[in-house]
């Protein structure tokens, strides 16, 4: 479904990612994992289409252009971006309506809005006040929702699980296990290494913009290389 | 004769909310301050000075001055800003300014820069409602702008058009990956704010009889002034505001002297730029406009 070859994205003078290729079937949840400032999010931000590349990014065959992110979500491609991405002064409704912006569907469309709002409670309880209000978890729904009424093929979850309590984390993880049920394809980009493994297909390990290891969850999880770099020794 | 000042304040206010609405549809999507639109109010106004002298009706005078402006707006927005948004603000802020002088010579060279006049025949009727006199024009000026505040206020709040232009205000990149073309918004609000402009400057010039090509200058500059009292985040800022200073200036002519008349205007908006930089009813510090 995505296939990115000898990827490399600069800042100026810093070069933040590398030669990078990475592989996502359709139907699977794939995992790119890496301490702060290895280039996940770069490399997440760069398929959104928000950033100027080289190298190749190719979706469902066909070569991304860098910078369409417009294009891109209309393609298929969904980012919920690192900090969630929420528009802080509209309300949880209007933010929902943002995620069916592209639509053509519209009375369907409206609809998924409404399933939305009884999918998480708590959004629907919060419907008309402001999405600022939410606490961290609430708006990380918030966020995922808004993307998943796009109906992407691909959602990008960029770190979704940054600064949320353990028990919220859990469920996110199980929420976002259970997409996999839905037909929809996943790049999950988190720190949390042993967590991400439990719920992923496959997983790449990024250190300073490169793929050091790949693999399997299985095959991961009892890497050395991925222990020591990574998950802080094993058990 | 209290009264009837406060009748002339709220109509001159008026006109000042529909222009800083104008101003700050632009400024709140993008951060700058978009000079032309004085000068867009003012050719809105000769347009449809001229349709009307040429014996059109007054929907198709207000008609033409809406889209004469929004055509220049148009341009201005691909020559003016589109090239240039990408540098730092004070760059297409510049190159607005440089449109608006063009733009009043252009005014100039067409019109003359001798004051032009409307006949007494047109707009003319006076109603009595006790001991205010409401001209037939001052009327129409106030409904005109209720109506069309109502109008923006439904399209920025209620619309999807309307979403992604906040969605743009607030977060371009947000925007972005939510399917928005920040591209196709930006030229949405210049023509709206161009039409809301025209539109304004129509009901101007009618209202008062005349028209120079030094009213977008006279006028514009204190509708910015609105806009910073009345805070750009959200409509109901300059819905307040321009009847305040409105009613504020028409008082201070009235019993402090013409030489004083704009002393008040931009006197509270320092004060508001000191004291409150996010305007009276909250919102975004229209002083930084934050490049989104
Ligand atoms: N906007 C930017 N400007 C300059 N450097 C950046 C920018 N964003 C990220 N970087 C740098 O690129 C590298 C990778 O960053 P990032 O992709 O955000 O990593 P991660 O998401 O894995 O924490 C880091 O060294 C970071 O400092
Ligand atoms: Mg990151």
């Amino acid at each position: 479904m995505l296939t990115i070859k000898g990827l490399e994205v600069r800042y100026g003078a810093i070069t933040a990612v590398r030669g990078v290729d990475l592989e996502i079937r359709k139907g699977e949840i794939v995992a790119l994992l890496g301490a702060n400032g290895a280039g996940k999010s770069t490399i997440a931000r760069s398929i959104a289409g928000l950033l100027p590349f080289q190298g190749e990014i190719a979706f469902e065959g066909e070569r991304l252009t860098p910078g369409t992110a417009e294009k891109n979500l209309r393609r298929g491609i969904a980012l919920v971006p690192e900090g969630r991405g929420i528009l802080a002064r509209m309300t949880v409704h209007e933010n929902l309506l943002m995620g069916i912006y592209t639509r053509s569907d519209k009375s369907a469309a409206m609809a998924d809005v409404d399933k939305m709002l009884e999918r998480f409670p708590i959004l629907g309880k919060r419907r008309d006040g402001l999405a600022s209000l939410l606490s961290g978890g609430e708006q990380q729904m918030l966020a995922i929702g808004r993307a998943l009424l796009s109906k992407p093929k691909l959602l990008l979850l960029d770190e979704p699980s940054l600064g949320l309590a353990p028990l919220m984390t859990a469920s996110l993880f199980s929420m976002i296990a259970q997409f996999r049920d839905e037909g929809l394809t996943v790049l999950l980009v988190e720190q949390k290494a042993r967590q991400t493994l439990k719920i992923v297909d496959r997983a790449y390990l990024l250190e300073t913009g490169r793929v050091v290891t790949s693999g399997s969850a299985e095959a991961l999880i009892n890497d050395p290389t991925l222990s020591e770099a990574f998950l802080g020794g094993t058990h | 004769m209290l009264i009837q000042q406060l009748v002339n304040g709220l109509t001159l206010g008026a006109v000042y909310t529909l222009l800083a609405l104008s101003f700050s549809l632009v400024m709140g999507i993008l951060g700058i301050l978009n000079l032309a639109i004085a000068e867009l109010f003012m050719i809105g106004g000769y347009l449809g000075f001229t349709l009307i002298t040429a014996g059109f009706p007054l929907p198709v005078a207000v008609l033409g001055g809406m889209l004469g402006a929004a055509a220049i707006a148009i341009a201005i927005e691909k020559i003016g800003y589109q090239p240039l948004r990408d540098a730092p603000l004070v760059t297409p802020m510049l190159s607005t300014l440089g449109f608006s002088i063009i733009l009043q010579n252009v005014a100039t060279n067409i019109w003359g820069s001798d004051p032009a006049q409307l006949p007494d025949e047109y707009f003319g009727k006076q109603y009595a409602l006790g001991p205010i006199n409401i001209g037939e024009m001052q009327l129409i000026v106030l409904v005109a702008t209720v109506v069309l505040v109502a109008v923006v206020a439904y399209i920025v709040q209620k619309t999807p058009m309307g979403r992604a232009l906040r969605a743009v205000a607030e977060n371009r990149e947000v925007a972005r990956i939510l399917g928005v073309s920040a591209d196709r918004l930006t030229m949405l609000a210049f023509i709206l704010s161009g039409s809301l402009a025209g539109v304004a400057g129509v009901l101007i010039a009618l209202h008062y009889g005349t028209i120079t090509p030094y009213l977008g200058v006279e006028i514009g500059l204190k509708a910015i002034a609105v806009m910073v009292i009345g805070g750009t985040r959200q409509i109901w800022g300059a819905l307040v505001a321009g009847p305040l200073i409105g009613i504020a200036e028409v008082l201070t002519v009235a019993y402090g002297g013409s030489q004083v008349r704009d002393f008040v205007v931009y006197g509270f908006m320092i004060l508001i730029l000191l004291l409150r930089p996010q305007g009276l009813l909250g919102g975004a510090r229209s002083d930084q406009g934050q490049r989104v």
